[in-house]
């Protein structure tokens, strides 16, 4: 049933941009660093000794807003699939369990995510190469820096998909996104427990590791109960 | 197709089915009873509880209290292999817009599994063959209204839930799905549970009917016990309506009168208004017009309704 009912989630993302926008993004954020390199190269060149891990923090820079704008965008777009004509009672009136749909909507929504965080890193590593800073490729950074964002924001996703799957208009995915964004964006101003700051990575414990596991754990928390609310509400 | 026959004398079977929303009682201690076979009209005023109800029968809301028996299975036990059998259209059909009609029915097959063939074998019943391969997006509202019936009818349920069915479509697609529901007990041995807040939409299609009013459930019983609530009464215009009423009751035949007419009430056989008639010319008064007036069900259904709404 799991195998249908994502065959089905991927047949009704069709046509809706999720996957122009799964690719968007991540080469939008390596794009952002092949302007920045090409204007300021001999500027930047002073700032590190290690070059490879300079490049590899300025791309990251931006891969939590751009990864927290993706999981907003995509799980509001994925609710309006179902909310607009209400496709949820004829969906739920077929004979799947709820905690299936649940399931497949987040997995689909987290494999689009997990590919986006597949191209950030050969888009990084790519961009890298022809900038020719020689020595070797620091892999263990770069696929730290690709990966553990997407782990980090797991709660954010678990939190928004929650939303957009118990609302009866797109208004309130749209504006948990917008709180989102906007939180994640002042990941630096947060305490370490708020889970906007995980996906940059930054804790008092200076390991990037515990964010993401911290984000893995507290993000299946936050999907169960959510799965639980979604189980329990009446279909209107 | 299933194996199991069991004969179970109700499709449907609630027992003391309750739905309350915070403060308001939507549906109120409900017994709805669905034989096999049968084409049952759900009528209702608008706002009376049908909607929450079928919601309740699909398992998409939970009653509050009571319970839904559907194949002589317990709903919330069995809801997955009760729902395989059914087919449903809720109120507005759902789709999704950027897919066709193809796509719409390929992604429900896909969780009933039935065969593909059977796609095509619905779009052709609802008539939408030409525009198998279109985005929904473009459909009128009738179109829609078809393709919410052919996904109703996908995996060939046993029982077939419409709700408003013919809602948005044309006098000739009315007749239409009319002829097509009127079909399915008999070609495919469906039972059906046709919704509506117009009589005359369920009158020529039902044989049982069930009258909801503010959730509770004033009528249930055939169209033909329906029918014969529907007496009929004779009116006569005469000259002289007092000396006429006088007259009639000297001949012993019991009227009312009001200005120039009377009426006949319960005798309403030829005889008697032969007799009538017989006695009013002897009397020397004269009969302009005498006329037959039947009560509809729509008149039956406004009684029943209003009188619950006085209560």
């Amino acid at each position: 049933m799991m195998r249908k009912l994502l065959q089905v989630e991927l047949m009704k993302i069709k046509r809706r941009g999720f996957w122009f926008l799964t690719f968007l993004g991540p080469i939008g954020v390596v794009a952002l660093q092949v302007v920045n390199y090409s204007v300021r190269w001999d500027y930047l060149k002073t700032l590190s000794d290690d070059h490879w891990l300079f490049y590899l923090q300025n791309v990251s820079g931006f891969t939590p807003l751009a990864l927290v704008l993706g999981i907003a965008i995509l799980t509001s777009s994925m609710a309006s699939i179902e909310i607009e004509t209400n496709a949820w009672k004829q969906l739920l009136a077929l004979p799947v369990r709820k905690t299936s749909v649940y399931l497949a909507k987040f997995t689909v929504l987290a494999g689009l995510l997990f590919i986006a965080s597949i191209v950030l890193c050969v888009a990084t590593l790519a961009y890298g190469l022809t900038l020719e800073f020689g020595g070797a490729v620091p892999v263990a950074d770069l696929l730290e820096y690709s990966f553990y964002p997407f782990f980090a924001s797991l709660p954010i996703l678990a939190l928004q998909l929650w939303v957009a799957m118990v609302s009866e208009n797109q208004g309130w995915p749209i504006t948990a996104g917008v709180l989102n964004v906007i939180l994640t964006y002042s990941a630096y101003t947060l305490p370490d427990w708020a889970i906007w700051k995980w996906p940059s990575l930054i804790n008092d414990w200076n390991e990037p590791l515990y964010s993401g596991l911290m984000g893995l754990g507290v993000g299946l928390v936050i999907y169960m109960v959510g799965m639980m609310d979604f189980v329990r509400r009446d279909v209107k | 197709m299933g194996v199991e026959v069991i004969e179970v004398e109700y499709i449907v079977e609630t027992t003391k089915l309750t739905k309350i929303f915070g403060k308001e009682t939507a549906v109120k201690g409900l017994n709805m009873k669905i034989p096999r076979g049968e084409i049952y009209g759900f009528l209702g005023p608008n706002g009376a509880g049908k909607t929450t109800t079928i919601r309740m029968l699909l398992g998409l809301m939970k009653p509050t209290s009571g319970s839904v028996n559907i194949f002589g299975k317990d709903l919330r036990s069995d809801k997955l292999n009760i729902l395989r059998k059914v087919g449903s259209l809720v109120e507005n059909p759902s789709y999704y817009p950027h897919l066709t009609a193809y796509e719409n029915l390929e992604a429900m097959r896909k969780l009933i599994g039935c065969e593909k063939a059977r796609i095509h074998e619905v779009l052709e019943i609802v008539r939408l063959t030409e525009v198998t391969n279109k985005k929904v997006k473009g459909f009128s509202l009738g179109m829609k209204q078809r393709l919410g019936i052919a996904m109703a009818l996908l995996n060939q349920p046993e029982l077939l839930i419409l709700d408003e069915p013919t809602n948005g479509l044309d006098p000739s697609g009315i007749i239409e799905v009319r002829n097509l529901i009127k079909s399915l007990p008999q070609t495919y041995g469906m039972t059906v549970l046709i919704s509506s807040h117009l009589l005359s939409e369920v009158d020529q299609v039902a044989t049982t009917v069930g009258i909801l009013s503010k959730g509770k459930m004033i009528y249930q019983d055939s169209i033909e016990a329906m029918r014969r609530h529907a007496q009929s009464q004779i009116t006569i215009r005469v000259s002289h309506g007092e000396r006429a009423w006088r007259s009639l009751m000297a001949a012993g035949i019991k009227t009312q009168f009001e200005g120039d007419t009377v009426m006949l009430h319960d005798h309403t056989d030829d005889a008697t208004v032969a007799g009538a008639v017989r006695a009013l010319v002897q009397e020397n008064i004269s009969v302009y017009r005498i006329e037959e007036e039947r009560r509809t069900l729509e008149d039956i259904f406004l009684q029943m309704t209003t009188k619950e709404r006085a209560v």
